[in-house]
């Protein structure tokens, strides 16, 4: 399990990540990060649910009620352009960071 | 399961979200955790599983949900007024109206109605009385004139020269003062001689007005006084006249009175002072020390009050100087004081203040009727639209929201009337100064769309939308949502609009009641006054004004009786007269005595029109001789003086007896002419009325025209044809007779007596279409309930039907909603309608305010009219199919 102040530093990250392509609601964000994280990474509902609503108020994603034939409506979050430039910038100081931690320690990526 | 909703409500509090937000975060998050709970369940069972997750739940990170953006913009959200979400509104608010579009542009027709008559009735007020006298802040000027207690106070006089000079010696009220006073002259060279009426003034007069000449320059030091060169100031038009509007008129000279005068300026085109029929003014060459007090003539006078001083301040200063000049003066100024009134209300006689604001109040009522019928048709829709409400207001949108959706609707269908509206109320006002264009309105109206009339017409457009939108957009607001969403509640929310809605109708016919008892009351004075046979006849006669004064009393009579003799013989002229007032003219009423009574006092003495005349008055105003004879050619000078009266006369001061042979005498107490006797009796004529003098039909006496000398006349010419063909064969005769005599004021008889009744006319024609309107708008907004009512009822007619009740039955159950509304609005409108005729008596006509007839005729028709707009309702109830309707639904 990762440190908290790890986790909290990169969830921002991770959740632009996953709206980089497709709008998402909550659960499907929480499910994704649990299952591609191998059950790293988890977000309680008490820390998701914050985080998104911080993220839209910043403007970094927008929440949408949307109504789906047959299904009950869900609130499914997409990225603005304000997040994508976030992204960008976090990636690339990202890479910058995943670079000199492993010039330093030696790490190395396959 | 758990009940995830209340965990997570439970938990939110002390965050203070807004309802809208803490429903949709309560929502999110337990959808979240139901979803979590079902896969949990399966791996550790359900106990487990609940308790891992409230621990989730109890994370302190879940407190720290950011709530302050999200509650500013729910707060924006409900306001009034907020950019995004008012046009989102206003589409909507579109589309429902153009969804119904012949409803709506009647709703838009009843407003513009009401708004362009407002509107149209505002620009007459603005342009005659708001608007004010054409001079540079005409509220600051003032008109003195002076009282004194010997006198009553409405009987206030002129200034005398003397106390003139000591005011503008001593005052300091005003910045200036001037004194003014108007008389006749004759005026010729260049261009026809003609009788006019001149102004003479000091300088001062000029600079109360603080008007600019257009050419040249006003009165200078030294020309106002005695010696003072003879100069003129032309009017526009008296320089059009009688120079072509050519500049070089400056410097050169006109005749008055048969003297040379330098005219040194020009006034511009819109200019008069103090009235329109004013085209030259002279210098008032005043001598008060030259002239002893007692004597000299009396001043009008007017002055521009200094900045911060008040009208009573002026006066309380003017007292001052003239308790200073009482003292030193006694013999002539005991008790004289002054009295400061605005000039406007001095010129502009009181009653017609009132009639205007009656009539912008009567049009008002038509707006607020109007206002009324648009209010109920929104109800109607509002009763059709609960559900929508209802659903609106359970998804989220504030009571505000609706309100806001309603008021918005209401202000478009406002906004569209507004510009119809304004529209009409240009169309009224072309129609309206076309209609006065040949009466001689006062010089300073000015009736157009004036910015300040555009403005109201929008203050008129929004009360229209607060007026028409609140009720309805608060009774929507007030809807239950529950009971809305439960099956078949509408009948139940449209029972308090329904009664709002009679309510309303109550107030629209209480008001159209009033405005049609004014209307009924105007009415009834026009078609008298134009029914009104006179007593003598108007058809074909000419008329036309003659002055001659000579030195030699041989020349004038001379001249009048050669100008009577010529006018009887000119071909085409059946009959001819001169006289010193034409009939059916402006009320001069005088004092005279009656042989062997005595009186008292000045005032005890009685009062009758007068007027001398030739012997062809009779012939040419085809006026019968109902006892003795008539004023014959035989009465001259020398002869016994006689006089012939009116019936009126005779019922008035001989109580019916036989008045001939008794002795008058013109004058008061101080007269010294002759006896008069009475030698026949004319039926009574009619007479203009004013303000002052509301008797059509006064006491009246004639006497010769030949038994007296006379330097006026006015000239009487029946024709067989066209009058106005005589006209220049009657100056050609006065031509003749003095190349330098004008002839004046030539017109028909026709419309002489025509322009008398103009006000009448225009006034009373505009109460009638008000009338008409307010009748119409209040039927149409009583059908539109009762018909509303009736479908709302047709399940209720059915049921009735289906258990026997006869077409009859429904009839009358449908009536007697209507019947009770009719009876509450007729009483209140009729209350209202009494204490308003009672502002119309001034210009009614021969009608009381509280005439039976009219106020008869006014509950006739509106009762008529409102049973009709119920029976059409009640016809289609009777055919209600009882299978349809039970199934309905």
């Amino acid at each position: 399990m990762l440190t908290s102040e790890l986790k909290k530093g990169s969830a921002e990250f991770l959740i632009l990540s996953l709206l980089e392509h497709e709008a998402r609601h909550g659960y499907e964000l929480a499910k994704l990060i649990e299952s591609r994280s191998m059950g790293v990474l988890t977000f309680h509902v008490a820390s998701l649910y914050p985080l998104l609503y911080r993220m839209e108020e910043r403007g970094w994603i927008g929440g949408r009620w949307v109504e789906k034939a047959g299904e009950r409506r869900r609130r499914f979050y997409h990225i603005t352009a304000a997040g994508r430039k976030a992204l960008d910038a976090q990636r690339e100081s990202w890479r910058e960071f995943v670079t000199a931690i492993g010039r330093v320690a030696g790490v190395r990526y396959a | 399961m758990p009940d995830w909703r209340t965990e997570v409500r439970s938990r939110l509090p002390k965050l203070g979200l807004a309802a809208g937000d803490e429903a949709d975060v309560v929502e999110e998050i337990a959808q979240h955790l139901e979803q979590q709970f079902a896969e949990l369940c399966v791996h550790v069972g359900s106990d487990e599983a609940r308790r891992q997750l409230l621990a989730q739940l109890d994370d302190p990170a879940f407190g720290t949900i950011p709530v302050r953006r999200r509650r500013a913009a729910t707060r924006r959200s409900t306001r009034l007024l907020n950019l995004h979400w008012l046009g989102r509104d206003a589409r909507y608010g579109a589309r429902t109206l153009t969804r119904s579009p012949a409803v709506m542009l009647i709703a838009a027709l009843a407003l513009a109605l009401g708004i362009g008559l407002t509107t149209m009735m505002y620009s007459v007020v603005y342009g005659l009385i708001i608007k004010g006298l054409p001079y540079d802040d005409p509220d600051r000027i003032a008109f003195v004139m002076e009282a004194s207690p010997s006198r009553s106070v409405d009987d206030q006089t002129q200034t005398s020269v003397q106390d003139f000079a000591e005011f503008q010696a001593q005052q300091r009220a005003f910045e200036s003062l001037g004194g003014y006073d108007l008389g006749p002259v004759t005026v010729s060279a260049p261009g026809l001689p003609e009788r006019i009426e001149v102004a003479w003034m000091t300088r001062g007069v000029f600079d109360v007005t603080r008007v600019r000449p257009l050419l040249g320059r006003t009165f200078r030091a030294g020309e106002d006084t005695v010696g003072g060169p003879p100069v003129a100031v032309l009017s526009y038009a008296a320089w059009r006249d009688r120079f072509g509007a050519d500049s070089s008129a400056i410097g050169q000279s006109i005749r008055v009175d048969g003297k040379p005068v330098t005219v040194v300026g020009v006034m511009p085109p819109r200019f008069a002072f103090p009235h329109e029929n004013v085209r030259i003014w002279l210098p008032l060459q005043l001598d008060p020390v030259g002239t002893p007090r007692g004597q000299g003539r009396g001043l009008s006078v007017v002055g521009r009050l200094r900045s911060g001083v008040s009208l009573e301040d002026a006066e309380r200063e003017l007292d001052v100087i003239s308790s200073r000049i009482a003292a030193e003066h006694p013999e002539t100024n005991a008790g004289v004081h002054a009295v400061v009134t605005s000039f406007q209300r001095a010129v502009m006689p009181p009653p017609v203040f009132s009639l205007l604001y009656t009539m912008l109040g009567a049009v008002t009522l038509v707006l607020l009727i109007a206002c009324a019928n648009v209010a109920n048709l929104l109800l109607d829709r509002a009763a059709h639209r609960t559900r929508e409400i209802g659903i609106r207001r359970a998804l989220g949108a504030s009571k505000l929201a609706v309100v806001r959706q309603f008021l918005l609707e209401a202000f478009m269908l406002s906004l569209v009337a507004t510009l119809l509206g304004t529209a009409l109320a240009q169309g009224g006002i072309v129609a309206f100064n076309h209609a006065i264009a040949d009466t001689q309105p006062p010089f300073w109206m000015d009736v157009r769309l004036h910015p300040q009339v555009l403005l109201f017409a929008a203050a008129m457009g929004l009360l229209a939308t607060v007026a028409s939108g609140l009720l309805p957009a608060v009774q929507s607001a007030r809807i239950d949502i529950n009971e809305i969403l439960k099956d078949d509640s509408r009948a139940a929310s449209s029972l308090s609009i329904g009664r709002l809605s009679r309510t309303l109708v109550v107030f629209e016919i209480a008001l159209s009641c009033t405005l049609l008892i004014a209307a009924g009351l105007m009415t009834k004075s026009v078609v008298r006054l134009r029914a009104i046979t006179p007593g003598f006849v108007t058809k074909n006669i000419l008329t036309a004004q003659v002055s001659y004064s000579s030195t030699d009393p041989a020349k004038q009579q001379h001249f009048f009786e050669t100008l009577a003799h010529e006018i009887a013989r000119l071909p085409g002229a059946q009959a001819a007269s001169l006289s010193t007032q034409l009939p059916g003219g402006l009320p001069y009423p005088s004092r005279f005595a009656i042989e062997g009574h005595t009186y008292a006092r000045e005032q005890d003495y009685p009062m009758s029109q007068q007027a001398a005349v030739t012997p062809g008055y009779f012939e040419t105003f085809d006026i019968p001789v109902l006892r003795g004879r008539a004023i014959e050619a035989t009465d001259r000078m020398g002869t016994v003086p006689v006089a012939v009266v009116n019936q009126r006369f005779v019922d008035e001061y001989f109580h019916g007896a036989d008045p001939l042979g008794k002795r008058i005498r013109l004058g008061g107490a101080s007269s010294t002419r002759p006896w008069l006797t009475i030698v026949g009796v004319i039926p009574t004529l009619y007479t203009s009325t004013t303000p002052t003098h509301r008797d059509s039909w006064p006491p009246a006496l004639l006497t010769s025209y030949w038994q007296r000398p006379r330097s006026d006349a006015s000239i009487a010419i029946r024709s067989t044809s066209d009058p106005m063909a005589l006209v220049p064969a009657v100056r050609r005769i006065v031509a003749t007779l003095d190349a330098d005599v004008p002839v004046s004021r030539v017109s028909s008889m026709d419309a002489l007596m025509a322009q008398s009744m103009w006000a009448m006319r225009v006034f009373g024609g505009l109460f009638v279409v008000f009338g008409l309107v307010a009748l119409t708008l209040a039927a149409i907004g009583l059908y539109a309930v009762m018909a509303f009512s009736v479908s709302r009822r047709v399940r209720e007619m059915g049921v009735r039907i289906a258990l026997g009740a006869t077409n009859g039955d429904v009839v009358r159950l449908v009536c007697r909603q209507g019947a009770r509304q009719i009876a509450i609005g007729l009483l209140l409108g009729l209350a209202a309608g009494a204490a308003a005729a009672r502002l119309l008596t001034v210009v009614l006509f021969e009608v009381q305010p509280h005439d039976p007839f009219v106020f008869a005729i006014v509950v006739l028709v509106l009762s008529a009219s409102g049973l009709v707009a119920c029976l059409i309702p009640a016809a289609r109830a009777t055919r209600v199919d009882p299978v349809t309707a039970l199934r309905s639904e």
